[in-house]
């Protein structure tokens, strides 16, 4: 049950009601107030203060003030007119119940209608600003088409004024040019051009109708031509000069060089996958998918993946001898018999499997840096330490950047130079 | 690189575009006029050609004429101005001389290659330089041959591969050094990146380099003085200027090159008002206009005492981006400073205005 504060004061003007309402020790903020209309409510847990106000009042104008220990309330009426009392009398429960809940609608609403004016003001203000830069933007671009505009009108004019000068100069010009082509007396030589006017459309006729008015000119030009025409010389005599083109490391232009090389791997790769030796009888007690070397190989993949090198050896043994071109095969066989200690085996198939990876492209990168790897290894735990230094040089060569084989190749070094030491 | 001061940069203007419904590959001012000419390759597999007049802000088409093979390239260079008549090197590797007011038969025609004419240039003609007029035509079939428009069926000059090795396709061919009625170089280049220089008095093979990359266009700045500069430009945005004034007996010319854009360089065109200025077209589409400037000593003597030349630098002046298709071909307008007309795969020919060139 709430404590009730009923020791309010209250005095009242025509137009605002002043309530004082002490607190009793309660600390006030301005959310435990709650006003309406025509209810008042303050709730403190476990203080409260609600009265039903005698008129309404105007409850957006109306202020609060929290402070020493005092509630002090300033509330304008809508009506100027002297109030009976504070509150109404005769409240009974339901009225009061209903009122209450009006109140919180009404505050509700309020908010609400708060909220979305503020939402349309701040719209509003954005829509401004927006159109405030598309018309600054758009005069710039107006004064910079206007610049441009500017600028061709007077190129455009100069142009014109350029094609007329072109025309009235070469009056005089052709007429000249004309007399030393045909050669001929000027009457006839006009009257040609006329008719040639009329029959052709006209696309040198500046040049043609021009004729008739200028007459005199013609003849000394003819002769000054015709001398021209004697002192060209001769046409050449013929000859022929033989090139040789730029002789060729990369088979074509520099951006293409690697395509050949390439295409030349992936071709022999393409033959090897073709070549099946199927010359050996037992190959009818095999089943068909052991007929197929890559499946065979997958097969000694996931047996050496188990530690089952001896299984892997046969799977790759039966491989080669179906299919003995490609690489990947001797190279994952050398892998076992490293496994296995088999070290000149390992070495063998290293060399074979380095042997089909030619012609060295990107490609086959990786396959070449294993099989040196590989036979680099088994030439050091066979004490060849130079031999495996050699590989494992030329695996560095090949990836610069693996840092396990630069690593190796170290200890290599620092082996050999200990041995040698010794000896 | 020097910097140009912003304002007074030259500006490349867009002065009129024209909507073409073949593939263009050349375009070409017509000498002495405000008209042009668009060769192509239509649809439906013959040539085209077309005449068009500036008319103020649009291009009238004045002449269409249609031939059999589509028409790969055209020069005006070994005409005299008042006969011009255009040079074509078709798909079929003909070269025909028209004469545009009788286009259907030509002046003169050769079968003279097996395969496309990738490149013509002609020189002689239009008044400019000395000797006789002659026309090179550079083909996929490896040669570069030198025509007399006088001497029908053979050629003057034939630079063909020796017997029984491969051929490389010629792309582009250029003549220079055509300073007295002698002297003649012919330059080639080549899809592999070689460039060669044929000297056509010795009948010599002059000089030859190999700049990686096939190389799409040779220019020297003049065809008519003593060779200067050779400008060649590449795939992969490269070109190269040679300073062609000092020949050394083992190192050849010296050269600066610049990397321009990610892009083939399509064509490099000089301007004919002032040689140090040249443009390029890319395969984006867009235009470099560039600026060489010399060294402050143009040769140096080496450690043996040769000479040998030093080459200058190449500052770019302005560089606009006109179409989303490489623009094949570029001709600045002999008569008119800063006019040129550009045409590209996008099946547009646009005519161009540079402004302040007088101010470089």
């Amino acid at each position: 049950m709430p404590l009730w504060l009923r020791e309010h004061s209250w005095r009242q003007t025509l137009t605002a009601v002043y309530l004082s309402l002490p607190l009793r020790g309660a600390r006030a903020t301005p959310a435990n107030i709650f006003c309406s209309e025509q209810y008042l409510k303050v709730s403190i847990p476990p203080f409260l203060f609600e009265a039903i106000l005698y008129a309404p009042i105007d409850d957006t104008n109306s202020t609060a003030k929290i402070g020493n220990g005092n509630i002090f309330f300033t509330l304008y009426k809508k009506e100027p007119a002297m109030w009976d009392s504070l509150t109404l009398a005769n409240a009974d429960k339901e009225k009061l119940q209903y009122l209450r809940e009006n109140a919180v609608l009404k505050a509700h609403e309020k908010a609400k209608e708060e909220t979305e004016a503020k939402k349309i003001t701040k719209q509003e203000h954005k829509k401004y600003a927006l159109e405030a830069t598309m018309k600054v933007e758009e005069a710039e671009r107006k004064r910079i088409e206007d610049l441009k505009e500017k600028e061709r009108q007077k190129v455009a004019k100069e142009l014109e004024l350029w094609k007329n000068q072109q025309k009235n100069g070469d009056k005089y010009k052709s007429l000249q040019k004309k007399g030393e082509l045909h050669q001929k007396p000027e009457p006839l030589k006009e009257r040609k051009s006329e008719k040639i006017d009329k029959t052709r459309i006209p696309n040198e006729g500046t040049s043609k109708t021009r004729l008739k008015s200028t007459k005199g000119h013609g003849s000394c030009s003819i002769f000054s031509q015709n001398l021209k025409e004697e002192h060209l010389p001769a046409p050449r005599a013929a000859a022929t000069i033989k090139v040789n083109f730029t002789p060729r490391v990369f088979p074509t232009a520099l951006r293409e060089s690697r395509v050949a090389e390439e295409e030349e791997w992936l071709h022999k790769q393409a033959e090897a996958r073709r070549i099946i030796n199927s010359d050996l009888s037992e190959l009818e007690d095999l089943k068909e998918e052991e007929k197929n070397p890559d499946w065979l190989k997958d097969k000694g993949n996931k047996m050496f993946a188990m530690g089952d090198y001896l299984g892997a050896v046969n799977a790759y043994n039966l491989a080669v001898r179906l299919n003995n071109k490609l690489p990947l095969l001797y190279l994952n066989r050398a892998a076992c018999h490293l496994k296995l200690r088999n070290l000149h085996k390992a070495i063998e198939d290293s060399s074979k499997a380095l042997e089909l990876l030619t012609p060295p492209v990107p490609a086959n990168e990786n396959a070449r840096v294993k099989a040196h790897v590989r036979r680099g290894t088994a030439f050091c735990q066979l004490e060849l330490y130079t031999e495996g230094l050699q590989d494992y040089e030329a695996a560095l060569k090949i990836d610069p950047r693996n840092k396990n084989i630069e690593k190796d190749a170290e200890k290599i070094r620092h082996l050999i130079q200990g041995t040698m030491q010794i000896s | 690189m020097s910097a140009v001061v912003g304002a007074e940069r030259p500006q490349v203007v867009s002065h009129v575009q024209q909507a073409l419904n073949y593939t263009v590959f050349e375009c070409k001012w017509v000498p002495r006029s405000a008209r042009l000419l668009c060769l192509g390759s239509a649809a439906r597999g013959t040539g085209l050609i077309q005449l068009y007049e500036l008319h103020g802000a649009r291009l009238e088409l004045l002449r269409e004429i249609e031939k059999p093979k589509p028409i790969k390239c055209g020069t005006f260079g070994a005409t005299s101005l008042q006969q011009r008549y255009l040079a074509t090197g078709d798909f079929d590797g003909n070269l025909h001389i028209w004469n545009l007011e009788a286009p259907e038969i030509p002046v003169y025609s050769v079968k003279g290659h097996k395969e496309i004419i990738n490149s013509i240039d002609g020189v002689g003609g239009l008044g400019i330089g000395e000797g006789a007029p002659e026309i090179v035509t550079g083909s996929r079939d490896g040669t570069v041959k030198v025509w007399d428009p006088r001497q029908k069926d053979t050629p003057v000059a034939n630079m063909e591969p020796v017997q029984g090795e491969s051929k490389r396709d010629c792309w582009t061919v250029a003549f220079g050094n055509a300073y007295n009625q002698e002297e003649r170089v012919v330059c080639a280049g080549y899809d592999n990146g070689d460039i060669k220089l044929f000297d056509l008095k010795t009948m010599s093979l002059r000089w030859e380099t190999n700049i990686k990359n096939g190389v799409c266009s040779v220019e020297f700045d003049r065809k008519d003085i003593n060779m200067n500069k050779l400008v060649a430009t590449s795939l992969e945005g490269k070109f190269h200027v040679f300073d062609m004034r000092t020949q050394h007996p083992t190192k050849g010319f010296a050269s600066v090159s610049e990397k321009a854009q990610k892009s083939t360089i399509w064509q490099v065109r000089h301007l004919p008002q002032n040689r140090d200025v040249f443009m390029t077209s890319g395969g984006s589409g867009s235009l470099h206009l560039w600026k060489y400037e010399y060294p402050a000593q143009r040769c140096k003597k080496d450690s043996e005492g040769s000479e040998m030349g030093v080459a200058g630098s190449v500052s770019l002046l302005q560089n606009v981006t006109l179409s989303t298709q490489p623009i094949s071909s570029l001709d600045w307008s002999p008569d008119k400073k800063g006019l040129c007309v550009c045409g590209a795969f996008d099946q547009t020919v646009r005519v161009l205005i540079v402004t302040k060139l007088n101010k470089i």
